[in-house]
């Protein structure tokens, strides 16, 4: 397993009127992130919010190209980014106990926290296709370049580390610094990961490893 | 954390306790006990609140200190004002220990407000006063520092400093409004009664009338040769003298202190002190030696002197005698005292507050309760005893919040 600090990038926030950073997706654009009761889109060049869904966001956030997914309670609600509308609504795997959520290869992908477990779910139907166990409390979830990423927090020990879709093996780990959580986990694309910050409210740019120095590419 | 407990900390965030509940009712992973026992509090039940926090302190695993120390907090709050005084205070203290070493500031004081508020309600004024001062409230969120200045206000009222104690009223009445807490407000104003109410009688030429707290405090600062039979002192500006463990030596000089300038025959000391109806010649030859001791007791203060019909009291420095005496008489007025906090008390609280024997206690609550000025309910080890209320120590419940990850 490699092991290394995490690099620390950029942080946003914290944002007036959201006190908390429940779960982050990014959209090519803009980085969505739960507050609560809102799902907010920062512009992450300028670290404005340049617009806001009212909608209940207790957890992970996730966009699968079209559509935005919200935990909420013990469902996830698919939303229409353009109208904030909730489209559909199906039943969370961890029946509340969920934390973290991605998009990839046609499915959605849902952190279950103290379960220490990601299932990949039948976006249309919540069924669950698979189940992944991890030795940590998972906190988000994110795909990039085939690699699966998960987020954890336990008390002041939080790190982001890829595991083996297949297995659950560890192999690789970003420790974050003392007293830094993070509560939900993004990749945009590129070398960077927007990490949820909690309580704190703020939303962390870190370096992922491997891709090369410089700005992530835009398309 | 996950989605329903962020939804249920919300709710109970908003003062919604019954929609926390309704969260994570049927969970019991060690966030949901957590927050189910602070729902449960927040309900009133805190019985049931207490033995949901302890199991959530167990429940916390080994990297999660700092939820498990919130945990500990909450539980000693709940103790506190549910007046169980036996609660441990080392486990308090190493929680507060825990939260300061990982930043959590907000709750660190608010474990120390409640350390506090434990002093000062079982009176170690001296040990609250210096923990006061490591502690600067400017930081805090108005609800903590509301409740701080209502401590800085009980240890002011205990010292009779009512200047001080109006001004921290004052940022306490500021802060509730602030944090937008009705119960906060009603506490304060409550606290702030305490000003307002007769907390003593004076008795001058035998007349009384009551006084407030600002009235007792310019009485002793006035220079008057003071009987003070609220603390069983004789004191002017200067001086004071402790008769607290020579009942007969006190009660003849505040008999003489009522009746100054003037005499006192001495069948009237005779019958107020040694509870005798006929004053006969061994009565007459006790009297002579109870009033030599008390000569030599208050020789700095005050002279006694013999009279054709009896005793008289003149002060050496003071132009003026009087006694402060408690708003009910009686033997068991520190009980009454402690219990005139409106809250349940156990008899081993009292006992601790009173630095006295339980036996002690016990005998004065029964005696207490036959003449109707205090009333009990429960049995065994949940007896509590109450009277009916007046104004006091603050009674609040603000836990901590209780999450670990935030």
């Amino acid at each position: 397993m490699k092991k290394s600090a995490a690099t620390i990038i950029r942080e946003y926030g914290p944002f007036p009127g959201a006190e908390r950073v429940n779960g982050v997706t990014f959209d090519g654009e803009h980085v969505w992130f739960a507050s609560g009761d809102r799902l907010n889109a920062l512009d992450p060049a300028s670290g404005e919010v340049v617009r806001s869904i009212e909608v209940a966001s207790h957890a992970g956030t996730a966009f699968d190209g079209e559509f935005l997914y919200q935990i909420a309670e013990d469902v996830i609600h698919k939303i229409d980014p353009k109208t904030g509308r909730i489209v559909s609504t199906i039943p969370a795997p961890g029946n509340g106990g969920d934390s973290g959520l991605a998009w990839a290869e046609g499915s959605l992908w849902v952190g279950q926290h103290r379960g220490r477990r990601i299932h990949q779910i039948d976006p249309e139907t919540g069924k669950i296709l698979r189940t992944i166990e991890s030795n940590r409390v998972v906190t988000g979830v994110t795909w990039v370049d085939g690699q699966l990423w998960h987020g954890t927090w336990e008390g002041d020990d939080s790190d982001v580390r890829r595991i083996d879709p297949e297995t659950g093996e560890v192999l690789e780990r970003l420790d974050m610094p003392e007293g830094t959580g993070v509560s939900g986990l993004e990749s945009d694309g590129g070398d960077c990961f927007f990490c949820g910050g909690g309580g704190s409210g703020k939303i962390r740019a870190v370096r992922r490893p491997g891709v090369g120095p410089g700005p992530a590419k835009r398309e | 954390m996950d989605s329903l407990i962020t939804a249920a900390a919300r709710a109970l965030a908003t003062g919604d306790a019954l929609g926390a509940l309704k969260r994570v009712a049927l969970r019991d992973d060690a966030p949901a006990l957590a927050l189910r026992g602070i729902a449960m509090a927040q309900l009133g039940d805190l019985v049931r609140a207490k033995a949901l926090l302890k199991s959530a302190a167990r429940a916390f695993g080994p990297r999660e200190a700092m939820a498990r120390a919130r945990c500990v907090v909450a539980e000693a709050e709940i103790a506190l004002v549910s007046r169980d005084l036996t609660w441990p205070t080392k486990a308090l203290e190493a929680a507060r220990k825990v939260l300061e070493a990982h930043g959590d500031r907000v709750n660190a004081a608010h474990a120390r407000n409640v350390e506090l508020r434990r002093l000062v309600l079982v009176g170690r004024l001296d040990e609250a006063e210096r923990a006061l001062e490591t502690l600067d409230p400017t930081p805090l969120p108005p609800a903590a520092r509301a409740a701080h200045e209502l401590v800085v206000a009980g240890i002011a009222i205990r010292r009779l400093q009512t200047k001080a104690a109006r001004a921290a009223l004052d940022r306490a009445r500021q802060a509730a409004r602030e944090a937008g807490m009705p119960v906060l407000t009603a506490e304060v104003e409550n606290a702030a009664r305490v000003l307002s109410a007769p907390v003593a009688r004076l008795i001058s030429r035998w007349r009384e009338s009551p006084l407030l707290l600002e009235e007792v405090e310019e009485l002793l600062g006035s220079g008057t040769l003071v009987v003070d039979a609220c603390r069983h002192v004789v004191r002017d500006d200067q001086l004071s003298v402790s008769l607290a463990t020579r009942p007969v030596l006190f009660t003849l000089a505040r008999t003489l202190a009522e009746a100054w300038p003037a005499d006192v025959a001495r069948g009237t000391l005779i019958a107020r002190a040694f509870r005798g109806k006929h004053a006969d010649e061994s009565h007459r030859a006790r009297l002579r030696v109870e009033i030599g001791r008390l000569r030599a007791e208050l020789r700095a203060l005050a002279e006694v002197s013999a009279t054709k019909r009896g005793f008289a009291l003149s002060p050496r420095r003071a132009g003026e005698t009087a006694v402060l005496a408690p708003l009910v008489e009686g033997q068991h007025g520190a009980v009454l005292a402690f219990l005139a906090d409106g809250e349940a008390w156990s008899s081993s609280a009292l006992a601790i507050a009173l630095g006295a024997s339980p036996r002690t206690v016990q005998r004065a609550l029964d005696s207490l309760a036959e003449e109707g000025k205090v009333q009990s309910f429960g049995r065994g080890r949940a007896r509590r005893w109450m009277s009916p209320p007046l104004p006091g120590f603050p009674t609040i419940l603000l836990l901590p919040g209780p999450l670990p990850s935030d």
